[in-house]
């Protein structure tokens, strides 16, 4: 099909570049400068869809982002689907595959179309709640078919090979929109020689004045507006974003702008000079003032059969007319309230075809653009409008007929007269999406029939220019965006520019008449469907319907119709729904109010969203120096928190267990290697340092000489256990403190927020040493005799006793090396700077050859530590713990002269009372038993259910050096109830029963820590 | 002297030494890559890292200071340089130096000497964290990708260092030459940042400096 539609002439189109694309499954043809709906119009595409309930064919109807129809997938393969994109902002390139997103089986032969026909009256308002409800099993089922009959686009289901990405950026003006006011406002503020970012959602900069009839200083406006990109460009602190939609206006001037960087160019970002650039880009705006130059959306009228394809609105005609040499028909009807809606008329006159008749619902009409109609003998029809259109699946004709806007009624029979496209323009809403995304309400302006945006409420700190403003005139336009450029540019600390602004045409322009929904001589409810929002096949009898069941709030009628939902969000309809239902109750606009307006403007992709921070991006990976070696090692890695720890060294064959069981043998046996850098370590030093020390750890500090370590517990306020480790003294003002992995950074901050705030008083300084120091653990009965081989440091027993430490140096690196051990055997922590952590491991591990010196990871540590009933703060205790529940009362200092973070909270009527879970061993009857961790325990496993819970497993492990399965549990008085069972149900419904023990399992008096 | 524990840390430089971006392999990736690359990327690596924290409103102490080091406290997000030496402010009470590698143990002994009985914190941090040097004229860009700070040149001028979330993490931005910009990157989120960069920069091209 060749393309029909084409004017023979005009457009900003390039001819001489043909492109070729497909349309659900069929080929056509456009140029390069067309947008995805301008090309399909030029082919005389009419049925672009399907609508979403009633299946009524349907097509293209604006040329903008306020297009409701002409959703479509874009995408030529699997991997490249992108769903519901709007035709009409999708610019037009070589090869782009694009198919309905509904219509089933397809859109010009639809099954659900007959059922629409007959079952129209199966989906009124609510027919989700009403119709499908019952039986409620079948809910599922009815949604199946709905969903995939209404149709809403296709999510890939392949990786996208796109990258996408984000860039913050920070000006003194960000101007939304480069529309007349935009580019007069960007101007302004550029001279003024602000930091400025120019962004509009178009291919081009220009908006209207890209097809206006409009000349300036007698020009055609694109040849200003050609002059006007030129100048911005030549400002090194202008950045122009075309392509780009300012999609959200948030908290403290931070705006989001969606730049689709590549989508007009391919199904895929072409390959750059080094690499393939974003296909898409969200830029993160902090603007110290915004220009919203974001202009109006035109209104339909609202008439019978008015989605019938071949309904468009009015400036879209003048669109694809004068900026794609598109003519979408040959016999047009205009409808009109207004007199902006006649240059469509004179636009297609000069375009060399016929119009039909006008119909304008104001009874005298007499503005320039009337007269220039008039004396070009168009058939103006005044005091009428469109009520009817005939034709299915394109118009055939439309009824114009006599009305009485303020009666709404019909007033004459009117007549059917032949046409195949209906213009109509029932005034113009001035987008005001953006300014009220913060929750400002917009307000009603009577003498130009919109909202406006409403006050800012302090938190938008911005100038509004143009349409937006209810400022329509184009002259009126230019200075309006110009003046706000050089108010936002002056507020932030720039000097005042001035300028001269092109000339515009003088001409007369009348007020716009108020008229929503056009009355039929029929009641809404017997009359042709009327519909508000073609998305959602919202019809004005919907919304009548909705009202008279006694939805008046205008959120509850949005609910209850769907309208305004979808991914145009109903930039269309709302303002006409508003009236109708205002209409209905007998209530004015501004009382009846909008509704919400939520960011994103437009759909935004979740490339976007996500940008870079996605696979291997998605979070920090934090390694230790040794990693490289435990990866030689084999082993498997386990996340903590942001780190990544060896969580064991399968040889060839091992499993999890079966590594584990090797593992803890050799350390019980031997010696293994753990690496343990990743503990928290915090370097505290000043004189306050150990009273400092007394009040943040549960245990007293006072008596800890230079030379030794101490474990100790911290807790919060309410005396519940938040984190432990062993704190060395290196020095009498000078401790080394020892966190948990994942509680370093929140331990260093509590200290911080301490000192800072409540003791600040006190002469200390803490400073995070975690990643200075590589900490290398050998732990086992054959500890002693390794390490001796490499180091210079006095090992013997009496020279270095338990919980003390040295410094020397181990494979001729310096070290700190702590006697301290997590696994009650004998142990070794190796400090060494972080640089030379790799050589040091090396050697010892040469070293370590003779004694089968065995790397173990952090399920091994979990299983000989709790073997001795250690805990670990985050998987035995759980913010409800205090020292005592665990059994811990000798690590709280109950006498220490100052109170300490915790004392009153563990000390109050809840946490001392009876019957408290506390910390106990478990112990399998059955010895090849495991209790499944995280699980709940009864005393009484035949008690009525449901069963009171005895408490719950923390920990559990296959010990393979006892022979049995061991846990640790918080029972309810568990401590007071040794020796007795508890039962824990199992996924396969089995019952395991266990028996309370001490929670330390394995050498209870803690001699092989004393080896000699 | 205060009541510390001072002690020589590292080896003498006949040990080996891996910087926290040693298997990157940036020796071999050097002169690798297309021509005309927008960004340049290298280690300063296995340099003196202190961590001095005092209290800056004392006179005291920026005398004890400069007569350690010939430098003045730096103000607020601030560099004062001199010769190899460079300290940062990080805070009102918490200062960076960074020397030449090596010179660490020296310069703690010195600042604890003329800083005398006052209360004050030397840190030995120089194995947690490495310097990144990102220059060309693409730099900026990197960086607008990676942080919401305002690297503009005139929020951001040379001779300032932030503090500042960077890609999901944090790190230092100190920025020492017209497109020149350290990243003072912890160890263990080394790799991390690395990988973040060569994606970032990937679109202008990177070269990589041994």
């Amino acid at each position: 099909m060749s393309q029909i539609n084409r004017l023979a002439s005009g457009g900003r189109i390039d001819r001489s570049k043909p492109l070729s694309f497909t349309f659900n499954g069929q080929s056509y043809q456009g140029y390069a400068g067309d947008s995805l709906a301008a090309a399909l119009l030029a082919n005389g595409v009419d049925i672009i869809g399907r609508s979403f309930k009633y299946s009524r064919p349907r097509g293209i109807v604006a040329a903008g982002a306020e297009e409701p129809n002409a959703i479509l997938q874009i995408g030529a393969r699997a991997d490249t689907q992108v769903p519901n994109v709007r035709a009409t902002q999708q610019a037009l390139f070589g090869g782009l595959v694009a198919s309905s997103t509904n219509g089933w089986p397809n859109v010009n032969n639809d099954l659900m179309g007959i059922l629409g026909k007959v079952g129209g009256k199966m989906m009124p308002p609510g027919f989700y709640y009403k119709t499908f409800m019952y039986p409620q099993n079948m809910w599922l089922t009815y949604e199946k078919y709905i969903r995939k009959a209404a149709g809403l686009g296709r999510a890939p289901t392949e990786n996208d090979p796109d990258l996408y990405d984000h860039m913050n950026r920070h000006c003194d003006v960000l101007v939304v929109g480069a529309g007349p006011a935009g580019l007069a406002s960007a101007l302004a503020a550029a001279r003024s020689g602000a930091r400025v970012i120019l962004a509009d959602e178009g291919e081009e900069f220009g908006g209207s004045l890209l097809d206006t009839r409009e000349q300036l200083d007698g020009m055609p406006a694109g040849e200003w507006v050609a002059k006007v990109v030129a100048e911005l460009k030549t400002f090194p602190e202008v950045v122009l974003l075309p392509r780009s939609t300012v999609n959200g206006y948030h908290d403290h001037n931070f705006l989001t702008i969606h730049e689709r960087c590549t989508d007009h160019l391919g199904d895929t970002a072409p390959m750059g000079p080094f690499a393939r650039p974003a296909r898409q880009r969200l830029h993160r705006v902090r603007a110290k003032r915004v220009v919203l130059a974001v202009g109006a959306h035109e209104r339909p009228l609202v008439y019978g059969n008015n989605d019938v394809p071949g309904n468009m609105v009015a400036g879209a005609v003048s669109t694809y007319i004068r900026r794609y040499g598109v003519a979408p028909g040959n016999k047009l009807v205009l409808a009109t309230n207004n007199d902006y809606a006649y240059k469509t008329a004179l636009d297609w006159l000069d375009a060399g075809l016929k119009v039909v008749a006008i119909a304008d619902a104001r009874s005298n009409p007499r503005g320039s653009w009337v007269e220039e109609a008039r004396s070009r003998g168009v058939r103006i029809l005044t005091g009428s409008s469109v009520i009817d259109v005939k034709g299915s699946k394109h118009v055939e004709a439309a009824r114009i007929a006599a009305i009485d806007p303020h009666g709404f009624r019909v007033t004459s029979p009117g007549e059917w007269l032949e046409c195949d496209l209906i213009a109509s323009s029932g005034g113009y809403s001035p987008v005001v999406h953006l300014a009220s995304h913060l929750g400002g309400k917009p307000t009603w302006q009577e003498d130009i029939l919109g909202f406006v945006p409403g006050n800012t409420l302090g938190v938008q700190a911005r100038v509004c220019a143009g349409a937006v403003n209810g400022v329509f005139r184009l002259g009126d336009v230019l200075a309006d965006g110009f003046e706000a450029g050089a108010k936002a540019a002056s507020e932030t600390g720039f000097g005042a520019v001035s300028g001269e602004l092109p000339r515009t045409e003088k001409r007369i322009e009348e007020p716009t008449l108020a008229l929503f929904q056009v009355p039929h001589d029929k009641p809404t409810a017997r009359a042709p469907k009327q519909f508000v929002d073609l998305q959602n096949d919202v019809t004005a009898a919907g919304i009548e319907l909705a009202v008279r069941e006694g939805f008046e709030s205008v959120e509850h009628v949005k609910r209850y119709t769907a309208l305004g939902f979808g991914t145009d969000q109903g930039k269309l309809g709302n303002i006409n729904g508003l009236a109708i239902a205002a209409r209905c109750l007998g209530v004015n606009i501004p009382q009846m109010g909008t509704t919400m307006f939520r960011p994103n403007y437009t759909p935004v992709s979740f490339g976007a969203v996500a940008g870079r921070n996605a696979g291997a991006l998605f979070e920090p990976k934090r390694y230790t120096a040794l990693q490289a070696w435990h990866v030689k090692q084999g082993a498997k890695f386990e996340d903590v928190g942001q780190w990544k720890r060896p969580w064991y060294f399968p040889k060839a064959g091992e499993d999890l267990h079966a590594a584990v069981a090797r593992e803890c043998k050799a350390v019980r046996d031997s010696v293994g290697l753990l690496d343990a850098s990743t503990l928290g370590k915090i370097d505290i030093q000043g004189p306050d340092a150990r009273e400092f020390l007394n009040r943040v750890y549960t245990n007293a500090w006072t008596k800890l000489d230079v030379g030794k370590a101490r474990y100790g517990l911290m807790c919060k306020e309410d005396g519940m256990v938040f984190d432990d480790g062993v704190t060395a003294c290196l020095a009498d003002n000078h401790f080394l403190m020892t966190t948990t992995t994942g509680g370093a950074a929140r331990v260093l901050q509590w200290l911080e927020l301490y000192h800072q705030t409540e003791w600040p008083e006190m002469k200390v300084y803490f400073t995070s040493v975690t990643d200075h120091w590589a900490t290398l653990t050998l732990s086992g009965p054959n500890s002693r005799k390794l390490l001796s081989k490499v180091t210079d440091i006095d090992l013997s027993p009496d020279g270095f006793g338990f919980m003390t430490w040295q410094e020397g140096k181990v494979a001729g690196v310096p070290a700190r090396v702590f006697r301290i051990s997590f696994t009650g055997e004998l142990s070794y922590e190796v400090n060494i700077q972080a640089d030379y952590a790799m050589g040091v491991l090396e050697a010892i591990a040469e070293a370590g050859q003779e004694f089968n010196l065995t790397p173990y990871g952090t399920e091994t540590m979990h299983v000989l530590r709790a073997e001795k009933g250690f805990i670990i703060v985050g998987q035995d205790t759980d913010s409800t713990v205090t020292p005592f529940d665990l059994n811990m009362g000798w690590c709280v200092g109950k006498t220490k002269p100052f109170s300490f973070i915790g004392w009153r909270g563990m000390n109050r009527e809840d946490t001392l009372k009876a019957g408290r879970k506390q910390l106990v061993g478990l112990k399998p009857v059955n010895a090849s038993d495991v209790l499944p961790e995280g699980g709940q325990v009864v005393f009484e496993p035949n008690h009525p259910k449901p069963i009171p819970s005895a408490g719950h497993v923390t920990s559990s492990y296959m010990s393979s050096s006892l022979g049995h399965g061991i846990a640790l549990a918080l029972i309810k008085g568990g401590l007071e109830r040794m020796g007795q069972k508890v039962y824990a149900p199992t996924r396969d419904g089995r019952l395991i029963e266990a028996e309370i023990v001490s929670s330390v399992f394995y050498d209870p008096k803690g001699e092989r820590q004393n080896v000699v | 002297m205060t009541a510390a524990n001072v002690y020589q840390q590292r080896p003498d430089d006949s040990v080996k030494a891996e910087s926290p971006l040693h298997h990157a392999g940036f020796n071999e990736l050097a002169g690798k890559g297309k021509s005309g690359a927008g960004v340049t990327l290298r280690e300063k690596k296995l340099l003196a890292h202190l961590t001095l924290r005092g209290d800056s409103r004392d006179p005291a102490f920026a005398e004890g200071v400069h007569n350690a080091l010939g430098l003045e406290l730096p103000a607020a997000l601030s560099l004062s340089t001199r010769d190899h030496v460079s300290l940062q402010w990080i805070g009102p009470d918490e200062f960076l130096l960074i020397a030449p590698r090596g010179e660490e143990f020296a310069i703690e002994q010195k600042l604890r000497l003329a800083l005398g009985e006052q209360h004050i914190q030397v840190v030995n941090v120089s194995g947690g964290q490495t310097i990144l040097e990102l220059s060309g004229p693409k730099a900026r860009d990197v960086l607008m990708k990676s942080t919401s700070y305002d690297v503009h040149p005139n929020t951001f001028p040379v001779g300032k260092a932030v503090g500042s979330v960077f890609a999901k993490t944090q790190l230092y931005i100190r920025h020492t030459g017209d497109d020149t910009y350290e990243l003072l990157v912890r160890r263990s989120f080394a790799d991390y940042i690395w990988a973040w960069l060569q994606d970032a920069s990937g679109e202008y091209g990177l070269a990589v400096e041994g």
